[in-house]
């Protein structure tokens, strides 16, 4: 029996901090030409000399990158700015006046980390002039305090602002900055896992040329030397960049002055999915490239193309917000969803109105509506419906009914088409906003903030490498060998064995060694962004500047400084080029050290925000635009359309090592640790097959095999393959070995989506683990769900027996039927409660990474999970609903024609009044606080299982085995200092983040006052004690605080007409209540039947 | 199987179709007869069925310790399903136990002559039973090294053991019983120890045999302080027959599972206990007799007789599921509706359940028939049957009541793994290993009993009295001793 996770911390991977360890691969890039053997991975004896080289060079680069060389000449040159380069004899800063905090907390942090690295002991980094150890405590810094430090998370051309919880000098808990206008302090489960890649005891620790050991300084020389040749010569005509789509003010400059110094090279850009589609229709339809930005907290009405804008970055976390508000009766009336898609997403689950259709059929659907609704939006209807034509039968009742409903609320609706689909889709979506005059209102259009060639310049690049144009390609982009489309010919070209691969030089920078770096000449370690110092925009301009909180961990080198080396300048710290850019643009400021300062420590920069710009739709352009585009052939009998979207846990595969998000229940399948390929339940009929059987997809010329998992709400006649997994990168061991890579499918021509794929049955079966085996709610009360008109009026059978069963009266006084006698809350101060709204909940999961990273929850791999063992105290329980799902025994059916809703159902312990869990324990070890929490004494635990046995809600859990045990050093630096870190035998659960109350009732009653809680929805006075999960989401869909502050939104939503309390019959009375969810269906359709507790 | 007492038993008492004794044997040939097997050399079969139990006992001490090394996540319990084999093993193995308490002690007090051949034997089942049930809750617990914290006792901490808990009740119920079981059987053994060390044939059996005998010598006095002692010890166990298992099943029924929430459970629990505690005599005594040459005190009519008890429990067993299904239907829960008729009748457990019922609820019916009651190869698989019956029963009461309770969403499967078969076939080993040693070192039939039970029957045959009369004659011989 396994009994060791797969996510894979240890025994396996290498722990020591200065361990080179070298891939085979990149020695065989070296060494090419020499009929390399690949049957010797590892040759000892040279990692033997490899390590003794580091040594060497260790020693001859102390003082810093590349500093030894250049002290000498700087110091006799005496210039002032070299003089801050080199280094000044005091700390950093220290000479100039103690204006603020921001300095004060950098040194702090500074401090700890060195003391935290000397405590370690295992660095053998230079010391470099950054590091100064306390002489004195600064006053900011009591240890067991927690700091919170602004600093930002830029992935694919986009910069999160966030709040960092550091303790002690390490960073332990991310959150949304509540200042920032896209976050509003929500942090999807991207953010959250950001924490873990940090620690990751996997990241690339060498710099390395092939497979030697080399120091930057080494790596400064070479690209000196090259860029010295080149600027003289052909001004860099050979020099190309593979980059993220920028989105850096920094890295903007640096591009430019890079530009000024070798004006021929070329920057290229790369990211699985981007807003390029979007930008190429508002460029044919606005005449510019511009970002559409939508207020859904104005629109009644909402259509979405394949948009799944409530979960797919940049701007979800702002749009989940608005959306939510508006799904809230309290905040006025409720909006309608409708959604047209192919796989079920989360905005998909939303929806009041759900078309599923194959993704090439989007373009029909979105020429129909704009034929419907008219204006200029027609213009462009005809030219699209030659292209894809729209689905007939059920689905034309439904468009008419859309464009009616987007006509009556012209204005106050929008039309969102998803980045999966082409130009041609969304030019009629930004035709249709400027038909139906939502354009000022509902959307504004934002200069792009994001620098991207998109897959055209990809095609440039390898066109130029293939054409022998190309002498270095350095690559910043993420792993572009794995994540490009198989066609893109970079993989080839980069491999050993191509005859143009001796012909140029490639240089990779990454967190990883992973499949590019296992092909690439030199290899630079990245330094994580929590490690260096970067700015970067969101979609909407706002500029964030992210600090580091720690020293590099493994010897990473900044992008910033890693690109500043190609400027073949003086050495600045990465610290100092963000400064020094920043100092640039603050020309006007009087004070630049107290502007930083406060840039520093807001982390947002004032009035980057962009402005909407005026636009005029030219519908010419866009067709012209829709007729170049190439649609999908027509899938021939017995094909398939194949699709392929971003994964919900690790996206494109970037996040794939982080073990947070390979076990975090993917929030529509439920599945854990890998990835399926998702069909209808019609389709399954068709194939004959069924949950976990092996299709082998073949397309194009290509084929892979991929186990099924059957979907109801799926469209028809396509197949859905999520990307990210498969991966094969060498140290990234728990990413190894975990599902297929759909890559090898993908095309450059259809990135997304295409007709003409075979599935065949293989007759193998492979073990898919979900961690909810049951699809449907088997009609009882539980994730109540319901139309406004059911719930106006109340009169169903279903609704009353609903709600007759979970609200009743038990609680109160006078009640005969609880025999115990209440517990007494006058005396306490507090009375703790939560509140659930199944209206806001999308599902997206991010509370369950949060109190995964909050409360040191561990995890426990794909082998314990599929016994039912996973540990996470939140989980987010998905219900089928409507005609069609099967809810009577044990079989997850569908009728084939099943059009189903979902329900999502966050649920962690609920914190009965009366625990059926207290009274069972022998030990005493779950007990009822004065307050109210059903508290968990974990080392009183003998483990009997029996309080989880008896708890009704199973939201109990089981440390089976010691999964904590065996984390590297790094992996111990993510654990919160607060919350204990669980022993084998031992039960846990939910505690209400009873450290968060402790710390603020701390605080509290220093100052002598009461806690203040949050007290509405929105603005409103926001409150100072957040659970982990409410804090994440991003529609405020939990609350909590004290029920004895009558102004506190818990209470007002205890008392909300929509409260219920889940299995309230038993009579357990629990803490957190559910407050159901609301459908607004368009009575022109047919309303597909909401779920209810049939009895 | 050819009794030579069943051809003059219709010649008898048309009351008492039966010996209880074959006619044929005076005390000494008693003595020998029962002596005969701890005194012989052990034979083939027996060395045979040690070496299988041994092996067995082996898989338990792989099982437990690579448990305790790693933790009992190496189980295949889960997250709905908390309790599975740990619990399943305890609670049937607590249930064997319950016939060696029922004959020594209860049909002791109702003065049941027929009990005396068999209660030793009983009573040894009941004593390795309750060890091997005692064994799981301790390893079940995810930190066995804090068991004792279940024990009140005043400690550093302040902090007593939770008195709402029925796990604080079983720890009172199964240790009070195993003390108790455990002096029951040791007292009625003295006077045979004694007879043993008496005609040990060397020293070292002579001492071995003396220290364990306590100096006993037969004498009237001794006699009296026996017959008081064992009478007394009678009276406590007696309860035990029925606290224990209503407290293994408040385990159970004071929680809010539909299928454990039920107050039928500590009737149907006592009885349930019965019936497969009377199984396993059966099933273990069938073999013995043959084997050790005690058809002629184990007669075909304390078999007949335990097979009545076995139809008896089986129909108030059967008449729990009854209530059981029928308070499901009566309540209207759509919890218990679902447990009952759907999910154990229908679900991924359906076939352990129809093998319970098939087991439990048909099988002991066979006994309303004279003949499956005196045939030796019927009853033997019959018994066996129910002991299957039986442990399937604890399974269907604890894992299809834990895999899908209330929320569906937590509904999960739960299969056992080769560390769950290992212990629980381990604890088959250690019972079965124990068990030979008991047979070889002590004599399975109570000898001075049944000698008692001879005089008795002669007397009674001299006087040509009623059954009545012998009753009178056994009540007489607690004050004055039988030699």
């Amino acid at each position: 029996m396994n009994t060791k996770n797969d996510s894979a911390p240890s025994p396996g991977t290498p722990s020591s901090f200065a361990l080179p360890v070298v891939p085979a691969q990149a020695a065989a890039a070296e060494e090419h030409g020499h009929g390399h053997d690949h049957a010797h991975p590892h040759e000892h004896d040279e990692v033997g000399a490899a390590l003794d080289h580091a040594a060497g060079a260790g020693v001859a680069t102390e003082g810093g990158y590349g500093k030894t060389y250049w002290r000498s000449l700087e110091e006799r040159l005496g210039k002032p700015e070299y003089m801050e380069t080199v280094g000044p004899e005091f700390p950093e800063g220290a000479d100039l006046p103690p204006t603020g905090f921001a300095r004060r907390e950098f040194m702090q942090l500074i401090g700890a980390s060195v003391a935290l690295a000397g405590a370690t002991a295992c660095t053998t980094r230079p010391s470099d002039e950054r590091m100064v150890a306390f002489t004195k405590t600064p006053p900011e810094l009591t240890p067991g305090n927690p700091l919170h430090y602004a600093s930002g998370m830029t992935f694919a051309g986009h910069t999160s602002g966030l709040l960092i919880t550091a303790r002690e000098g390490r960073p332990v808990k991310v959150e949304g900055n509540p200042q920032h206008p896209v976050n509003q302090g929500a942090a999807g489960i991207y953010e959250q896992a950001f924490l873990l890649s940090l620690y990751d005891p996997q990241r690339a620790r060498v710099l390395r040329q092939g497979k030697a050991p080399r120091s930057v300084r080494t790596l400064a020389e070479e690209i000196a030397g090259l860029v010295g040749k080149a600027s003289t010569g052909d001004g860099g005509a050979r020099i190309r960049f593979l980059t993220e789509p920028n989105n850096s003010p920094v890295m903007g400059h640096l591009r430019s002055r890079i530009q000024q110094k070798l004006p021929n090279a070329r920057f290229y850009s790369h990211a699985t999915l981007t807003q390029d589609p979007s930008h190429e229709a508002a460029q044919a339809v606005f005449g510019q490239a511009l970002t559409a930005q939508y207020d859904f907290s104005q629109a009644d009405v909402i259509l979405s193309l394949d948009a799944d804008f409530l979960e797919s970055r940049p701007a979800n976390l702002a749009y989940a917000r608005q959306f939510a508000h508006r799904r809230d009766p309290k905040m006025g009336s409720l909006n309608r969803l409708y959604v047209a898609e192919t796989r079920y997403s989360i905005t998909g689950g939303m929806a009041d109105h759900r078309l599923r259709v194959r993704s090439s059929d989007i373009l029909g659907v979105a020429a129909a509506v704009a034929q419907a609704v008219g204006g200029q939006a027609a213009g462009l209807a005809s030219a699209a419906a030659s292209k894809s034509a729209a689905p007939s039968g059920s689905a034309e009742k439904w468009i008419a009914a859309v464009a009616g409903d987007l006509r009556n609320a012209s204005g106050r609706c929008v039309v969102v088409a998803g980045e999966r689909q082409p130009a041609a889709v969304h030019a009629l979506a930004h035709a249709l906003n400027v038909a139906l005059g939502n354009v000022g209102k509902t959307v504004r259009y934002l200069p792009v903030a994001t620098e991207s060639t998109g897959l055209a310049g990809i095609r440039e690049l390898i066109a130029d490498i293939k054409g022998g144009k190309v002498d270095t390609l350095v690559i910043t982009a993420w792993n572009p060998v794995y994540s490009l489309p198989v066609d893109s010919g970079l993989a080839e070209l980069l491999d050993p064995k191509h005859p143009e691969r001796t012909k140029f030089t490639v240089l990779y920078t990454s967190l990883f060694e992973d499949e590019t770096s296992a092909l690439v000449d030199w290899f630079v370690p990245a330094a994580h962004q929590l490690e260096s110092w970067s700015d970067g925009r969101s979609f909407d301009g706002t500029v964030s500047i992210a600090q580091p909180l720690i020293q590099p961990l493994f010897n990473g080198v900044p992008e910033t400084e890693l690109l500043a080396l190609f400027l073949d300048e003086p050495f600045r710290p990465a610290y100092q080029i963000l400064r020094d850019f920043w100092r640039g643009q603050a020309a006007g400021v009087a004070d630049f050290e107290s502007h930083w300062e406060s840039l520093v420590s807001v982390g947002i920069v004032p009035g980057s925000t962009a402005a909407a710009v005026n636009v005029a739709a030219n519908t010419d352009g866009a067709t012209a635009l829709i007729n170049g585009y190439q649609a999908p052939k027509p899938a021939a009998t017995g094909q398939y359309e194949i699709n392929f979207v971003p994964d919900y846990k690790i996206y494109d595969g970037r996040f794939a090592n982080s073990s947070w998000l390979q076990e975090l229940p993917d929030p529509i399948t439920k599945l854990v640790w890998d990835n399926p390929l998702l069909i209808s339940p019609r389709t399954a009929e068709e194939l004959k097959v069924e949950r976990g059987d092996v299709l082998e997809v073949s397309y194009g010329n290509r084929k892979i095999q991929a186990p099924v998992w059957i979907m109801p709400g799926h469209a028809d006649g396509a197949a859905t393959l999520p990307l990210g997994y498969g991966r094969t990168g060498l140290h990234e061991t728990t990413a190894q070995g975990k599902g297929y890579n759909a890559n090898l499918l993908r095309t450059m021509n259809a990135p997304w989506f295409d007709g003409g794929a075979t599935l065949t049955k293989t007759g193998e079966t492979y073990k898919l683990i979900s961690t909810q085996q049951h699809w449907s709610t088997a009609g009882r009360p539980v994730a109540l769900d319901f139309t406004v008109e059911e719930w106006r009026t109340k009169a169903g059978h279903g609704i009353k027996s609903a709600l007759a069963r979970t609200r009743g009266d038990l609680d109160a006084p006078g009640n005969k039927l609880n025999l115990m006698p209440p517990f007494k809350y006058d005396e306490a101060e507090y009375k703790w409660g939560m509140a659930i709204d199944l209206a806001r909940c999308t599902g997206c999961a991010a509370c369950v990474v949060a109190c995964q990273a909050e409360n040191n929850i561990p995890v426990v791999g794909k082998d314990q999970v599929s016994r039912s063992r996973e540990m996470q105290w939140l989980r987010i329980d998905r219900y089928f609903t409507g005609a069609g799902i099967f809810e009577g025994g044990y079989e997850n059916r569908a009728s084939p024609d099943s059009e189903p809703q979902i329900v999502m159902q966050p649920v962690m312990c609920v914190h009965c009044e009366k625990a059926p869990c207290e009274y069972v324990c022998p030990v005493n070890a779950t007990v009822h606080s004065d307050e109210g929490l059903n508290d968990m004494v974990y080392n009183r635990c003998v483990g009997t299982r029996y309080c989880s046995n008896n708890c009704p809600y199973k939201v109990r859990r089981f440390n089976y085995l010691h999964y904590t045990q065996g984390k590297q050093p790094t992996e111990k630096m993510a654990m919160n200092p607060d919350v204990t870190v669980r022993n084998r035998g031992v039960m846990e659960k939910c505690t209400y983040c009873v450290q968060r109350i402790e710390r603020t009732r701390i605080n509290a009653r220093i100052e002598r006052r009461k806690i203040t809680f949050e007290q509405s929805a929105g603005e409103g006075k926001q409150g100072e004690l957040h659970t982990a999960c409410q804090q994440a989401c991003p529609t405020q869909a939990i609350t909590f605080g004290s029920l004895h502050d009558p102004e506190a939104r818990v209470t007002k939503l205890h008392n909300d007409e929509r409260h219920y309390k889940l299995l309230q019959e038993l009579g357990t009375q629990p803490r957190t209540v559910h407050l159901v969810r609301l459908r607004n269906p368009n009575p022109a359709l047919a309303a597909p039947k909401a779920s209810e507790g049939e009895h | 199987m050819a009794e030579p007492a069943a051809a003059g038993a219709a010649a008898l008492d048309p009351l008492e179709p039966r010996h209880l004794v074959a006619p044929h044997h005076d005390d000494k040939s008693l003595n020998d007869t029962l002596l005969d097997f701890v005194w012989q050399k052990p034979g083939k079969g027996w060395l045979m069925l040690f070496g299988v139990t041994l092996t067995a006992l082996g898989g338990l001490v792989l099982g437990v310790g690579y448990t305790l090394a790693k933790g009992i996540g190496v189980w295949g319990n889960n997250q709905p399903v908390g309790w599975a084999f740990d619990i399943i093993n305890f609670v049937w193995w607590v249930g064997i136990g319950h016939a060696g308490t029922l004959i020594s002690a209860i049909l002791l007090l109702f003065q049941q002559k027929w009990r005396t051949s068999i209660n030793r034997f009983a009573e040894a089942m009941t004593l390795f039973a309750v060890m091997c049930a005692g064994l799981f809750p301790l390893l079940h617990t995810g930190r066995p090294w804090f068991a004792f914290w279940l024990i009140p006792y005043p400690s550093t901490l302040a902090v007593w053991p939770q008195f709402r808990s029925p796990l604080v009740w079983d720890v009172f119920a199964i240790s009070t019983y195993l003390t108790v079981s455990a002096l029951f059987w040791y007292i009625g053994l003295i006077p045979d120890l004694a007879a043993l060390r008496d005609s040990s044939k060397t020293k070292l059996q002579r001492i071995l045999y003396g220290i364990f005998s306590l100096g006993w010598r037969g004498s009237g006095r001794h006699w009296h302080h026996y017959k008081i002692g064992y009478l007394i010890l009678a009276g406590i166990s007696t309860p035990l027959v029925l606290s224990v298992h209503t407290i293994v099943s408040f385990d159970f029924a004071v929680s809010v599972l539909p299928g454990w929430h039920t107050t039928v459970f500590p009737p149907y629990f006592v009885a349930g206990a019965v019936f497969s505690g009377f199984a396993m005599v059966v099933t273990l005594m069938v073999p013995a007799r043959k084997y050790m040459g005690l058809r002629d005190v184990i007669t075909e009519r304390h078999l007949e007789n335990m097979n009545k008890v076995i139809l008896a429990t089986g129909l108030i067993v059967s008449y729990g599921y009854m209530m059981e299904h029928f308070v499901a239907w009566y309540s209207q829960s759509q919890y218990e509706i679902w447990t009952f008729y759907v999910n154990r009748a229908q679900g991924p457990y359906a076939g352990v359940y129809w093998l319970m019922i098939a087991c439990n609820v048909v099988t002991p019916n066979i006994f309303w028939f004279k003949k499956a009651r005196t045939s030796i190869p019927i009853m033997w698989v019959a018994a066996i049957l129910v002991n299957v019956g039986m442990w399937c029963e604890r399974f269907i009461i604890i894992v299809t009541s834990l895999h899908q309770d209330f929320l569906p969403s937590s509904w999960d499967i739960y299969t056992p793994t080769w560390v769950d078969w290992t212990i629980y076939v381990g604890t088959l080993g250690l019972f079965g290993t124990l068990f030979m040693l008991f047979l070889k070192f002590v004599p399975a039939v109570a000898i001075s009993e049944v000698k008692e039970l001879q005089q008795e029957l002669k007397h009674a045959a001299h006087h040509g009295s009623s059954h009545h009369g012998v009753e009178q004659a056994a009540a007489g011989t607690l004050t004055h001793g039988a030699h």
